[in-house]
């Protein structure tokens, strides 16, 4: 090989090299808290895209306003985007001071998983700035806590209630929403019609993918469950088949809500008017009523088990690295606090994060249908650090499944195996 | 008389000059205006690939420390997921019926608005605008259009009398559907560059096909079509490639449902590694795609080959 020809290429070679070096080397960080003239800046990144925000940035400009020492910007981005964001940048020490890394409570074992998160209990407490993590319900306590340790507050708390469109009510004949389990199913079957073979108005609308889980609490009206207290399986217990058998039939022949929405889907047919009923959270009521709904709000209809209902809540969390861990758990505490939460209710809509604000919020029409049922509020998959696949490998295919024919015990036995492999089930 | 022809004296060139040092070689500022193609490539797709590579081998979560090197385990447990294996039918389903689709749209398309008119710019345009289209948008549009509550389509059929099925909600409707619209999408490509093909065509061929007796359908057969042969190489390579990368459509149009019948290895590749951070188990799944399209690329230039009898 020539000389020339030899040179010219190893400096090609070169050159590609120091591009790749220059590739592999990471960029400064965007996150982090500053100092500056004696003021901590933190940063806070959250998913709350929705028509909540106004409710989150009112709060954090509160915080700003009463605590000169310490600035929080929240910064806004869809929660698909967060979640691909925040763990390599916090694995790398160069994320927010703060964050919300999902609206799935089980989010958190990941950033567990790679020490990520700081652990808040030197800051729990019932003192001024200390977080009062006892006033916090008992569920969510539980999720928050791995390892005997507390790993995250609760950004938002919400349960599931019934909207109900009270005009198609009154036209059949119906003069108030179901109290229990069996008025609920006659409602639906009634409020359900056809019009030329084809369904005109379904009595409910259920969703089943991408959405907050409203079959669980079909389950659980009934005594059925999916996860038991021994971390194991119990969908294809008696009472759950049972549960999952009845209200297939609903569904898939009786027509009372169409198959495979997902919550969008069944956001839009209850908001088009082409649906009496839907079970949602607290951040639809404003929507609806927009959308010029006559709307009423009511407490999930009581089963054979008793009150239940799903409680949705979404993790806030400290970057374990972050150079203002002091001031990040000030926030915290801040944000928990009574003052804080009584406010946040009341502009949001949402119940209050904390257990003894009852009489704070009972004044709000809509807050208070939502915060009574805050004692009987379960969370789905509390507690599992694999949820979000038992959600999308198994419980939505089920649902999926047995909507559209497939038997219903065998599905049901197909899937208590899959939970049992994800949760680490020893027994069954 | 005869004459003959001299090389025109080179001043600058002596022969015994020829290869010594000091005389610059050409091939250097080549190697230049190259470098920053050869950059890019390496940095955006020569070294991705390698690092997926080496992230396959070992349990790689996003956000740990350490990542432990597991060799091949992450292939055998591909291997025997039955996912992953659903997930490729129906890749491969789409992959062959979408190329299939476009190509033979395409070509007829072409074939009828081959000649310059009036109407034929407008239809043109027309058959290509879908291909400008985002896919996501595109997605996104025919989910409402197929909307069995407020769809246009579901609406029409109804109006016409027609009880219209659950599109996209139906495990034997929803592959079948998101395929035909991949068809719609890309046909309006296929078109063009078929189109293209069809210009080049010298029409003295046609003219003595004629003159032999050559009907509409032999003129086509015997000489269209193998002038067309590299064109059509080109469109079905490219759409097998893009048929293989399939993920916009379906998470725009279904998410991978009803019960994973519409779910695609791309899809399962963007579960395992973005929502469950199982970045090694993912990258093993995008080295098997890579392999099965730099396979069946291979497989495809080979049958294909053209040789140029001019």
């Amino acid at each position: 090989m020539p000389f020339s020809h030899r040179r010219a290429a190893a400096a090609l070679a070169a050159v590609s090299a120091a591009a790749l070096l220059a590739a592999g080397c990471g960029s400064a960080g965007s996150g982090g808290g500053t100092s500056s003239g004696g003021v901590v800046h933190l940063s806070m990144l959250t998913g709350f895209t929705g028509p909540d925000e106004p409710s989150y940035q009112a709060l954090i400009k509160e915080f700003n306003a009463t605590h000169p020492k310490i600035q929080v910007t929240m910064t806004v981005e869809p929660w698909a985007t967060v979640g691909l964001k925040l763990p390599t940048s916090w694995a790398t020490g160069q994320g927010p001071d703060l964050a919300t890394p999902s609206s799935d409570p089980g989010s958190i074992f990941n950033y567990i998983k790679t020490n990520s998160a700081l652990a808040l209990d030197p800051a729990v407490g019932t003192g001024a700035n200390q977080i009062d993590s006892a006033a916090f319900p008992s569920s969510v306590k539980s999720a928050f806590t791995v390892g005997g340790k507390l790993y995250a507050v609760p950004a938002n708390l919400a349960t599931l209630a019934l909207y109900y469109n009270k005009d198609m009510f009154t036209k059949a004949g119906i003069t108030g929403p179901p109290a229990t389990e069996a008025e609920f199913i006659a409602d639906a079957k009634k409020l359900t019609l056809s019009s030329g073979g084809k369904v005109s108005q379904y009595g409910l609308s259920l969703a089943d993918n991408n959405t907050i889980q409203m079959w669980p609490i079909l389950e659980w009206m009934s005594g059925g469950n999916i996860i038991g207290s021994n971390n194991c399986a119990s969908i294809s217990d008696p009472a759950s088949v049972a549960a999952l058998t009845q209200w297939r039939q609903l569904v898939s022949q009786d027509h009372i809500s169409p198959i495979g929405q997902s919550g969008a889907d069944a956001d839009t047919l209850f908001a088009s008017r082409k649906a009496a009923m839907e079970i949602n959270g607290p951040w639809a009521a404003a929507g609806y009523r927009s959308a010029g709904i006559n709307l009423g709000i009511a407490e999930v209809p009581v089963g054979s088990a008793g009150p239940v209902t799903l409680a949705s809540t979404v993790p806030l969390m400290i970057e374990r690295t972050t150079p203002h861990p002091v001031q990040a758990e000030q926030f915290l505490a801040w944000y928990t606090s009574k003052t804080a939460q009584t406010k946040f209710s009341q502009i949001s809509g949402f119940p209050p994060a904390r257990t003894d604000l009852g009489s704070a919020v009972a004044s709000n029409p809509t807050v208070s249908v939502f915060a009574s049922a805050l004692p009987y509020a379960r969370l789905y998959l509390a507690g599992q650090p694999n949820a979000t696949q038992i959600d999308t490998d198994v419980y939505v295919p089920l649902i999926q499944e047995i909507t559209r024919g497939a038997n219903v015990q065998s599905s049901a036995d197909s899937a208590a195996k899959q939970i049992n492999a994800l949760t680490g089930c020893k027994s069954g | 008389m005869t004459t003959t022809e001299s090389r025109p004296a080179n001043p600058g060139r002596h022969p015994g000059l020829a290869g010594r040092p000091g005389r610059r070689p050409r091939f250097n500022s080549a190697y230049l205006f190259i470098a920053p193609s050869v950059i890019l490539i390496a940095v955006f797709i020569a070294e991705p690939i390698l690092q997926t590579g080496w992230m396959s081998l070992h349990d790689w979560t996003i956000g740990e420390a350490t990542h432990k090197f597991v060799g091949l385990a992450n292939y055998t447990a591909l291997y025997h997921d039955s996912r992953f294996w659903n997930a490729l039918r129906v890749t491969v389903v789409y992959t062959v019926f979408v190329s299939l689709g476009q190509v033979l749209l395409g070509l007829a398309v072409a074939s009828r608005l081959r000649k310059t008119t009036w109407y034929s710019s407008l239809l043109r345009t027309a058959y290509f605008f879908p291909f400008i289209a985002s896919l996501i948008v595109v997605g996104i549009i025919w989910k409402f259009l197929l909307d069995p509550q407020v769809g246009l389509v579901d609406a029409w059929l109804t109006d016409l009398g027609i009880s219209p099925p659950n599109w996209l909600q139906s495990p034997s409707l929803a592959l079948p559907t998101v395929i035909v619209v991949g068809i719609w999408k890309n046909a309006g490509f296929a078109m063009i560059v078929l189109l293209a093909g069809m210009q080049q065509v010298p029409a003295f061929l046609y003219e003595a096909a004629t003159i032999d007796g050559a009907g509409a359908w032999k003129r086509f057969r015997h000489v269209t079509l193998p002038a067309l042969r590299p064109a059509l190489l080109f469109t079905t390579l490219i759409a097998t490639i893009t048929g293989l990368q399939l993920f916009d459509l379906v998470y725009a149009m279904t998410g991978g449902g009803p019960i994973f019948h519409t779910e695609s290895v791309v899809m399962y590749l963007y579960e395992k590694g973005f929502v469950e951070f199982q970045m090694g188990y993912a990258s093993a799944i995008s080295w098997v795609l890579f392999v099965i399209i730099l396979a069946i690329s291979a497989v495809q230039l080979r049958v294909s080959r053209y040789r140029d009898v001019d």
